[in-house]
């Protein structure tokens, strides 16, 4: 790949190297790119469609803060142009029965909905052979949600739009984003959360009785849904498992590359305001009328990897220690491995040491799944993170990525052709009964960690937003090039590793590249977009007190 | 013990976690250690919850042209009943009884959904209510004191007697289309009649304009704005009683109220607060006074119903008739839902059948049930006391008999004294919304 040269910010990068004299400063590691800081956050359960179905124009009813779209917004694949919001297959489709229904508006109201199901059959069947026209049908039974919940038969079809998810569109309209983005394979959060430091879900080993996998036709395990990772003191005592592949946190140490994965609920030596405190802090929120606990042991992406997992969640030796696989004397091997508190994130970056690639999980009320979460909740969480951001020195060569564990089983009408096939006689279903793909003789499985093609990785699964907010973003831009969530790990790869791959069946080696979301000829430092965390709107100056960190 | 002490000891019993007591500076009645209560914000009513008030007081939606849902749920009595009887009257005619007491709409803002056993929290591969049910048959019970018993395998949450709905937005649309109560007729007559209602432009600027194509989009849409309305509106949840400004060390409660208070708490007394909590809860939120789980108490067939008449007619709550998931599941017939005990003072009905009618009746049921049955329940004609006649005797092992003060047996003291109960109804006045303390 081509090594651009940044104009503007570098030249204050080249000046910042004076006071960083230590070598673990993510600023003297060569990279690719000017992109000395990657933020991943990496959200819960919502489809590409559920949030831009209609972007960039909103419902805008009286009474709520009217969404208005920029000048030369560029066209969006949705379901305005695939002009599919009347007329639907899911609506005229009789075999979704009384879910039958056609997209409609979720309003800022009834942001806290029931959650979809999202498991790895059902959502190939709503695809139904392309013609995406099942989901009232397969992924339409939601959980109830809170007292105030919305949920109506068909309500899978239902979308936010700027009144609701402001803080995302006005990313977008400000920032860079693709709508051709998926998870590597169907199903829920854990096979997305490995995904997205891993590039496979290949390679699980039951620890404590079964997991959500299943056989990959080679004697080995693919996971196809959540289970906890086995050793984790919060983990469930009856059902864990582990991945026995490598990840990006693999590479990277090996690199010495500063690295972390930060989490809400994480640490558990803290006391929440309610008194919660260990495996159980948890927050009381008024969207959902419910207090959730923090931390889900099935979205530790790293706690999976016997190599980067910190199954006794012990603390780091100092904030100088954070990101870094030795404590502060350079010799001691630090007790955290790379695995801290979303608390921890903020401190270190305001004690000057913010890591290269940071993985960011917010605390579940803030995650954006249905059901503990929504997108108020999620949109706080979010904002204030990318307002703090944005007020570092650092940010003139960060990057942040905003995308999602899994769709949820919201109605997406992208359906994507099986380009990793997969055929278990049960489990796939999306081109048929057994069939992912066209079959073994015209379209074999991919090949799994130990080099053999197996099943249980069907996929592109759904598709899911991907935002790119960054100095070096291009601004009010859609990319239309496919790419999953191994992009990530390639753009880790590409920027920090000279292109190093993972290897055994990772999708790295095939995903997407993340690059045309950037121009780094152009660094815009300037654009900087600070928004209120609650409403989502545009402010002039950083709004204070709210941070919780 | 002089009756001074008893009195400091009942603060000291609600708050027994770092109680100080400050005796020189604090008056009697005075909550030793105040806190500070988090109520939901107050807003302007959105959109949808303006559209979902217009709803909530439209009168056209029934067959008689006569009730709404504030007809039932009167804002004048805590969104209760407004009337003196054990049901209200439904129906084209406004002459059918409903099947069970009219329960109040405020408080709900908490309400988890129904469930059986611990929460699952976000496990996708949560077992069903079948499995926890099944599991429900054979782990035995722990006895209730002074909150929640979480790791008990009985029904929790969800609205109505029965729990029967998860959502307010669910829970709207059953009286609606009930015979005995708005009796709207169908989603599709409803439908119609919202399209042509005088708020009717809400609809397509709210929910776009193909909403009135689809009928059941629009009346799920229409019962979620009343919903909203009910979570919006600060009247449906203002925590405004005397017991809520004592709590925050705004109110003094009298040395009759605050021995009530004492006997509610005290898990060896009235045990009240075993079902019905009053502490805060670690958030901050005030007392609820419900744990939201479901008890067969027994309570005595109340003749004035209709549907009485017919000696084969029980209501068994959680496992039927009106709830039809779980009618298999027997260790739950006779079950109904702890109600918050919110406003309770204010109302003329009380349990699922309306039985009792105000709460000396409601705590004698509690002293008498087990030590003088028969200051209970009416004798048949061979003179014997019929316990528990508002259950088939198949059911009478789900009655709670192991919680005080169900846990005695006739000829035993009972657990209160007249004054107690005096003193319990005392309390439980305070906890009505709109206290004004004396300037």
């Amino acid at each position: 790949m081509s090594v651009v040269a940044a104009a503007l910010c570098s030249a204050a990068v080249l000046a910042d190297q004076d006071f960083d004299r230590d070598h673990r400063f993510p600023h003297e590691v060569h990279t690719a790119t000017p992109i000395k800081h990657l933020v991943i956050i990496f959200n819960e359960n919502r489809s590409f469609d559920h949030y831009f179905a209609t972007y960039p124009n909103a419902g805008n009813p009286p009474g709520e803060i009217a969404f208005k779209a920029k000048p030369h917004t560029p066209t969006v694949n949705n379901l305005v142009s695939a002009n599919l919001l009347t007329n639907n297959p899911n609506d005229t489709n009789p075999a979704n029965g009384t879910g039958a229904a056609n997209p409609f508006r979720l309003d800022r109201t009834q942001a806290n909905t029931r959650s979809q199901n999202h498991a790895y059959t059902p959502e190939q069947q709503a695809y139904d052979n392309g013609k995406a026209d099942l989901f009232p049908e397969f992924t339409g039974r939601g959980t109830a949600g809170g007292v105030g919940a919305f949920g109506t038969n068909g309500q899978v079809m239902g979308y936010f739009d700027g009144n609701t998810v402001t803080a995302f569109w006005n990313y977008a309209q400000n920032f860079a984003m693709n709508d051709n983005a998926y998870t590597d394979t169907y199903g829920p959060s854990t096979p997305g959360a490995v995904a997205v430091i891993s590039g496979q879900n290949n390679g699980a080993k039951n620890i404590v009785g079964s997991s959500s996998s299943i056989a990959d036709g080679q004697g080995g395990l693919s996971l196809i849904g959540d289970t906890d990772p086995a050793g984790d003191v919060c983990s469930s005592k009856t059902s864990t498992v582990l991945m026995t592949g490598k990840n990006i946190g693999d590479l990277l140490n090996s690199r010495e590359i500063s690295w972390g994965s930060f989490m809400g609920g994480f640490d558990l030596t803290l006391s929440n305001a309610n008194g919660t405190t260990n495996c159980g802090r948890s927050t009381f929120s008024s969207n959902v009328s419910g207090t959730i606990v923090d931390y889900i042991p099935h979205h530790a992406w790293f706690q999976y990897y016997t190599s980067t997992a910190n199954p006794t969640h012990a603390r780091p030796s100092s904030a100088a220690a954070i990101g870094h696989t030795k404590a502060s004397d350079g010799k001691t091997v630090d007790p955290a491995n790379h695995a801290y508190d979303l608390a921890d994130f903020y401190a270190a970056v305001k004690a000057g040491n913010f890591p290269a690639v940071s993985y960011i999980k917010m605390p579940a009320f803030q995650d954006g799944h249905p059901g503990n979460s929504d997108p108020l909740d999620e949109q706080e969480g979010n904002v204030q993170l990318i307002n703090f951001l944005q007020q570092q020195k650092e940010w003139k060569d960060t990057a942040v990525i905003v995308t999602y564990d899994d769709s949820d089983g919201w109605y997406d009408h992208a359906y994507a052709r099986p380009t990793s096939a997969s055929y278990d006689p049960a489990a796939d279903q999306v081109n048929g009964a057994g069939l992912c793909g066209t079959g073994a003789a015209t379209q074999p499985q991919p090949k799994g960690l130990d080099g053999k093609p197996v099943n249980g990785r069907c996929g592109p699964g759904t598709r899911v937003p991907f935002l790119v907010i960054s100095p070096f973003a291009r601004q009010n831009f859609v990319s239309h090039a496919r790419i999953t969530q191994a992009s990530v790990v390639r753009f880790i790869e590409d920027n920090w590793l000279h292109g190093e791959r993972l290897g055994g069946g990772s999708f790295d080696e095939t995903a997407g590249s993340i690059m045309d979301l950037f121009d780094f000829d152009h660094c815009d430092e300037a654009n900087k977009v600070f928004l209120d965390p609650t409403a989502g709107t545009v402010v002039l100056s950083v709004p204070e007190g709210h941070y919780h960190y | 013990m002089n009756s001074r002490i008893l009195w400091l000891l009942g603060a000291g019993l609600l708050f027994a976690a770092g109680a100080v007591f400050a005796a020189e500076t604090q008056a009697p009645g005075d909550n030793p250690n105040p806190v500070h209560l988090v109520r939901p914000r107050a807003a302007p009513l959105s959109a949808m919850a303006q559209l979902g008030q217009k709803i909530f007081f439209d009168v056209s939606l029934s067959s008689s042209g006569a009730l709404s849902c504030a007809s039932c749920h009167s804002p004048d009595h805590h969104y209760g009943p407004p009337n003196d009887g054990p049901v209200m009257l439904g129906g084209k005619n406004l002459s059918r009884q409903g099947a069970r007491a009219v329960p109040s709409l405020t408080y709900l803002e908490r309400q988890p959904n129904f469930s059986i056993g611990p929460d699952k929290g976000d496990d996708d591969n949560a077992p069903g209510l079948a499995q926890m049910a099944a599991l429900g048959q054979t782990v035995p019970r722990t006895k209730k004191q002074g909150g929640a018993a979480e790791q008990n395998i009985v029904p929790q949450g969800g609205l109505f007697w029965d729990g029967r709905a998860d959502t307010l937005q669910d829970q709207a649309l059953f009286p609606l289309l009930d015979p005995r109560e708005m009796d709207g007729g169908s989603v599709e007559i409803v439908a119609a009649k919202l399209q042509h209602a005088p708020y009717a432009d809400y609809f397509p600027s709210l929910f776009g304009a193909g909403i009135f194509a689809k009928p059941r989009l629009l009346v799920s849409e229409a019962m979620f704005a009343v919903a909203r309305y009910q979570l919006e509106e600060p009247s449906f949840h203002p925590y405004t009683s005397k017991f809520d400004l004592w709590l925050e060390g705004k109110a003094r409660l009298s040395e009759s109220e605050l021995r009530g208070l004492n006997l509610f708490n005290d898990p060896g007394k009235a045990n009240c607060a075993g079902c019905h909590p009053s502490r805060p809860t670690r958030d901050g939120l005030p007392p609820l006074f419900t744990d939201h789980e479901y008890e067969a108490l027994g309570a005595p067939r109340n003749a004035d119903l209709i549907g009485n008449r017919d000696p084969a007619h029980f209501d068994l709550g959680v496992c039927g008739p009106q709830r039809t998931d779980l009618a298999g599941q027997e260790q739950y017939c006779g079950m109904f839902k702890t109600p918050s005990l919110r406003n309770a003072a204010t109302r003329h009905a009380f349990f699922h059948n309306g039985v009792f009618r105000n709460l000396e009746q409601v705590l004698d049921f509690y002293d008498f049930r087990d030590t003088s049955p028969e200051k209970v329940f009416s004798r048949a004609a061979d003179g014997t006391v019929q316990k528990y006649d508002d259950l088939p005797p198949k059911y009478h092992g789900n009655v709670d008999i192991s919680d005080a003060p169900f846990d005695r047996h006739p000829g035993d003291a009972p657990v209160m004294t007249a004054q107690d109960e005096a003193d319990i109804v005392a309390f439980l006045k305070t906890l009505t919304d709109g206290y004004r303390p004396d300037p």
